[in-house]
């Protein structure tokens, strides 16, 4: 143990340490079960607002006796573009039966089954003041080299009032992962999707 | 006289490249051929060696070993090579693991002129570092560098992304997956020998280092033939995870060395070997 060592040993640790620490608002991983009459997430899966893109990992396993086939969807307002990728090997071999992703629906779940499904989240722009998703006819504004669309006269006065207590609005608010059963219509899974929450979420970063 | 030692192990020493690709052709995408038998596709699941003995504050007892019982399969990996390395030295870390391997693998494409020589960096203090805030963090409730910085994530996604799997694709897309991708191109592709990473930053290797190091006394290492040893330093250059000083003679630092056997390999004394630990 040379003083050399002993110091690169605190400084790896410091790093470390503040690693660790770092949150990334972009992603979160929802660990849950699907069951017949309702499963649900261990915890909400918190995400900052404010980001171009988020992924969200969902993994669960399926508690006998459920079985079926389940659509996934994300439902909120503002609707947010979510793309759905179940994690699975690039050539199945075939050596294990397993549930099959097509469209946002897997097919064919089984007790025990384990499933990854890898949602990409892109929130749509909005009107700063009232929230509401931009649609075609709304009126633009320039500010700060950036450019900002209101739904109404009433949003843009507002917002040129303060545009400091607006400019960084972003789509936010509650929404669910939600994952139906298509025959009997019933949730199997319910995943809370929080955006906009910066409180941690309570699993230290145990995601993949 | 032909030395048997030498001779009966040299399968190792020579063909290490094409174990490494066999490696990484049976474990990472396309195939994840063993992954399959387990509805897998990767480490990330039964399969996760990292995850499982790192204790989370608040956890209990029970929710820890259900961990053990969820990753099976990285369970039994994790202990094996421990054991395997205790009487073997670190075989799995320098021809068998897929994730090191590629790293390496990779490394041996890169231009000379590129490359970052990180031996000015003692390994082991590093190393030691990082490990004990990976064991220690979560189970004080500090955070966690368990899944945020994986290895054993990336370099699989890296594969499955190249061929088109939307999952692994999507993993890049968050600012978690381009700091590990980060990570893996500067201490792994980009480092002089490929193992910068290895040396570093996996809990899995300083594990297998202090296995390494315990075993000692009782099992197979690189050994250094005083007598033979003329100090001239080709073994060190060549070591990817410099753990080899100069002293007096050449020393080897079993808290680092994983048998590569490329100092071996350019001893022109031959003058190291591996086999059982003398004295
Ligand atoms: S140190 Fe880790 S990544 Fe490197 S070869 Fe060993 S187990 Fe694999
Ligand atoms: S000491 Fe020799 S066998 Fe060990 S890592 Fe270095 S070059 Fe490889
Ligand atoms: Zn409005």
């Amino acid at each position: 143990m040379t003083p050399k060592n002993i110091i690169v040993f605190i400084a790896a640790a410091a790093v470390s340490l503040a690693a660790a620490n770092t949150r990334f608002g972009d992603s979160a991983h929802a660990i849950g079960v699907i069951k017949a009459n309702g499963g649900s997430a261990r915890h909400a899966s918190h995400l900052d607002a404010g980001k171009d893109a988020y992924t969200l990992i969902a993994t669960a396993t399926v508690i006998p006796p459920y079985r079926g086939d389940a659509r996934i969807t994300l439902e909120g307002e503002p609707k947010l573009d979510c793309k759905l990728y179940s994690s699975g090997p690039v050539l199945d071999l075939g050596i294990r039966r397993h549930p099959v992703f097509r469209e946002d629906t897997l097919f064919d779940l089984q007790p025990k089954d384990r499933i990854a499904i890898w949602a990409v989240i892109k929130p749509p722009a909005i009107d700063p003041v009232c929230g509401m998703a931009v649609k075609d006819d709304f009126v633009s504004e320039q500010h700060g080299g950036k450019s900002y669309r209101f739904c109404s006269d009433d949003c843009l006065n507002n917002f040129r009032l303060n545009p400091d207590k607006y400019k960084n609005n972003a789509a936010q608010g509650k929404y669910t992962l939600a994952f139906t059963d298509t025959a009997t219509g019933k949730r199997v899974l319910d995943i809370p999707v929080l955006l906009g929450g910066k409180e941690g979420a309570g699993d230290g970063g145990h995601q993949h | 006289m032909a030395d048997t030692s030498t001779k009966s192990a040299s399968f190792w020493a020579e063909h290490r490249l094409w174990i490494i690709i066999a490696s990484i052709l049976i474990l990472l995408p396309p195939l994840s051929f063993l992954f399959q038998f387990t509805q897998d596709s990767n480490f990330c699941g039964s399969w996760c060696p990292r995850m499982f003995f790192s204790w989370r504050k608040g956890q209990a007892a029970s929710d820890f070993f259900l961990g053990f019982a969820r990753s099976y399969m990285g369970v039994t990996l994790v202990l094996g090579v421990l054991a395997s390395t205790f009487f073997l030295g670190r075989y799995w870390c320098s021809h068998l693991c897929p994730v090191g391997g590629t790293m390496e693998t990779g490394s041996r494409i890169v231009p000379k002129w590129l490359k970052i020589n990180f031996s000015a960096i003692p390994a082991p203090p590093v190393r030691y570092g990082y490990f004990a805030v990976y064991m220690l963090a979560p189970a004080v409730g500090l955070g966690s560098l368990c899944c945020n910085y994986c290895n054993f994530a990336t370099v699989p996604r890296m594969f499955g992304a190249a061929f088109f799997n939307g999952a692994d694709f999507a993993y890049f897309l968050r600012t978690a997956g381009l700091i590990n991708l980060g990570l893996i191109v500067v201490f792994g592709f980009l480092a002089k020998g490929g193992r910068a990473y290895c040396n570093f930053m996996c809990p899995i290797g300083a594990m297998d280092s202090l296995s390494n190091r315990l075993g000692l006394k009782f099992g197979r290492r690189m050994n250094v033939d005083q007598s033979k040893c003329n100090s001239c330093g080709a073994c060190s250059r060549v070591c990817p995870t410099w753990a080899i000083e100069i002293k007096d003679k050449a020393a080897i630092d079993h808290y680092s060395c994983m048998p590569c056997r490329k100092c071996e390999k350019a001893c022109a004394k031959g003058a190291i070997a591996y086999g059982k630990t003398q004295g």
